[in-house]
């Protein structure tokens, strides 16, 4: 038997004023998948700050950028142009470079997946005050992709070294340069060049 | 009494993987510690989404060894609801012995560990010798001693006759009163009783607060294990009995890992007996895979282990994205070390069963 409240989905459109998207599924073994997208990322704390009250654990979270969606073709003569392609609410252009971020919330064994769409270059609040939990996961977010995370209390990079350019995710990274290291005679140049030696 | 900052790692003896922790002591106690990761960093998140669908089985089994068997299993799982497959229930039986048969080799290596930790280095073998007994049924069932590669989208790719069922009976009648002897030793012996008993304690609060999961939060009192709360493959069928402990120390850690592997047992001779003739994978060939996405959970020897996935119109995932339980236990570790001796910094760590490589990806 699903876990979750039965009442979920109002509770969450009353939490988030800019609007919602609910959909749920419960498997043939009773567990419970839910997502919920968020027209207006801003309304992100309030429903972590109800899923909080609820119990509900913050188990992961996800960020990627969607693929943008095959372009249409183009108008015939006299039809207006389709509109640009938006995730839902209409704000956020679905343009391969904006951040769709899925916080993964675990309530008694079910998941709650609350989305929110960021456009490149955005912000989105640190949950790290709710939750000690989003901490390293907002620190992982922010050195794998350039996203901004307002209000994060240790905004260090996690894994990846600070003389490493950011946003690994964003950019082709040659396998030559993500190995250098394991070349022995790149590294050995590498230590010559670095200690000033001569052989 | 004078202040030090005393490094541990990322090269250090206790540590079986490299992680740095910056020590803050005064005198004997440690005040304060901080944790620099990234040592094993691979960029593993990145490389499954140059690979298909079906060669990221092989990819996610090569995460890390301990739970190797954890993570192409849940994303499996997540594949397979996205296209809709339905895993045989002989395969949700064989995937469960599998889990089962990991579980106890990993428990027992960690609880050998500590045993050496206390220098205790008789039990440290004796404990390492009834693991071997696992081991042999890894390579005697599978073929190999730690990547298994027991999962495929849609099932699984092994199979036992009676033959094998035998031979795996044979080693659990013998695992079994080894493990129920080396609880007694654990529960009674002084040396063992001596260094773990009210060391590195992570109070319920505490757990509940830094999101733990598995063995860490339910020795910290937490009733939570995915095989009850989400069942998947045969758990709705089995009986699975969830251990916990109140005191959240070394020790009950210790004990609760250990009360698992004996329940890991009973559960490996529950499938046995109820194992339902029939295939054992979905399809025989490559399924198509749609677009959408999912998620998939399932118990590792460490916890909770999440994985999302997203499928657009390509053979190559768009997004695979995966939590492993060693991730929220290094915040843990703050509240474990605070006030601890130095002496006692390589048993705590070593108490959360810590798995960088997986922490990393």
């Amino acid at each position: 038997m699903s876990l979750m409240p039965d009442d979920l989905e109002a509770r969450l459109v009353t939490a988030a004023p800019g609007g919602i998207r609910y959909s749920a599924k419960t498997d043939d073994k009773s567990v419970t998948t839910a997502w919920c997208v968020l027209a207006n990322k801003d309304d992100l704390l309030p429903i972590a700050g109800l899923l909080k009250a609820m119990g509900a654990r913050l188990s992961t979270m996800t960020v990627f950028q969607p693929k943008a969606p095959a372009a249409p073709p183009p108008p015939k003569e006299g039809e207006e142009a389709a509109p640009a392609p938006t995730f839902f609410g209409g704000d956020v252009a679905s343009d391969g470079k904006s951040y769709e971020i899925d916080y993964h919330f675990d309530i008694e064994g079910d998941t709650l997946t609350v989305v929110a769409h960021v456009p490149s270059g955005g912000e989105i609040d640190s949950l790290s005050a709710l939750y000690r939990t989003a901490d390293w996961n907002e620190r992982e977010a922010m050195e794998i992709y350039a996203l901004i995370v307002r209000g994060h209390p240790d905004p260090r990079r996690l894994f990846i070294d600070p003389a490493i350019e950011g946003a690994v995710l964003e950019r082709l990274i040659p396998y030559s340069t993500l190995v250098n290291s394991a070349s022995t005679k790149g590294l050995w140049e590498k230590i010559l060049a670095q200690t000033g030696s001569k052989s | 009494m004078s202040n030090f900052t005393i490094p541990v790692g990322p090269l250090h003896v206790a540590l079986e993987e490299p992680m740095y922790f910056r020590l803050d002591v005064e005198g004997e106690t440690v005040r304060h510690v901080d944790i620099t990761a990234g040592h094993v960093h691979r960029g593993i998140e990145y490389l499954v989404t140059k690979r298909n669908v079906f060669q990221n089985i092989v990819l996610t089994e090569r995460i890390c060894s301990l739970c190797s068997n954890s993570h192409p299993q849940a994303y499996a799982m997540a594949i397979e609801q996205i296209a809709g497959l339905t895993v045989p229930p002989r395969a949700e039986y064989l995937r469960a012995i599998a889990d089962e048969v990991k579980r106890v080799a990993s428990h027992l290596f960690n609880v050998g560990i500590l045993a050496h930790l206390v220098g205790f280095e008789s039990l440290f073998m004796h404990v390492m010798e009834v693991r071997e007994m696992m081991q042999d049924v890894k390579e005697g069932i599978f073929g190999n001693r730690m990547d298994i590669g027991a999962n495929t989208i849609g099932g699984v790719r092994y199979d036992i006759d009676p033959e094998r069922i035998g031979y795996l009976n044979e080693q659990l009648n013998k695992v079994e009163p080894a493990i129920a002897e080396i609880i007694e030793m654990y529960r009674t012996n002084g040396s063992i009783l001596g260094r773990t008993r009210g060391v590195g304690v992570l109070s319920n609060a505490q757990a509940i607060d830094c999101g733990c999961v598995g063995p860490v939060a339910r020795a910290s009192g937490i009733n939570y294990d995915v095989r009850v709360k989400a069942p998947y493959t045969a758990y709705d069928r089995l009986d699975v009995q969830v251990h916990t402990l109140p005191d959240g120390d070394v020790w009950s850690r210790a004990m609760v890992r250990l009360a698992e592997a004996r329940t890991a047992v009973d559960l490996i001779r529950q499938c046995l007996r109820a194992l339902p003739e029939g295939p054992t994978t979905a399809t025989t060939e490559r399924p198509p895979i749609p677009v959408g996405e999912a998620i998939g959970k399932c118990e590792a020897p460490r916890g909770e282990l999440i994985y999302y996935v997203r499928m657009t119109d390509s053979p190559r995932p768009e997004r695979v994205k995966w939590r492993v339980p060693s991730f929220m236990n290094w915040d843990a570790l703050g509240f474990m070390l605070k006030d601890a001796k130095i002496s006692d910094v390589a048993i705590i760590v070593n108490s959360i069963d810590p798995c960088i490589s997986c922490t990393e990806r």
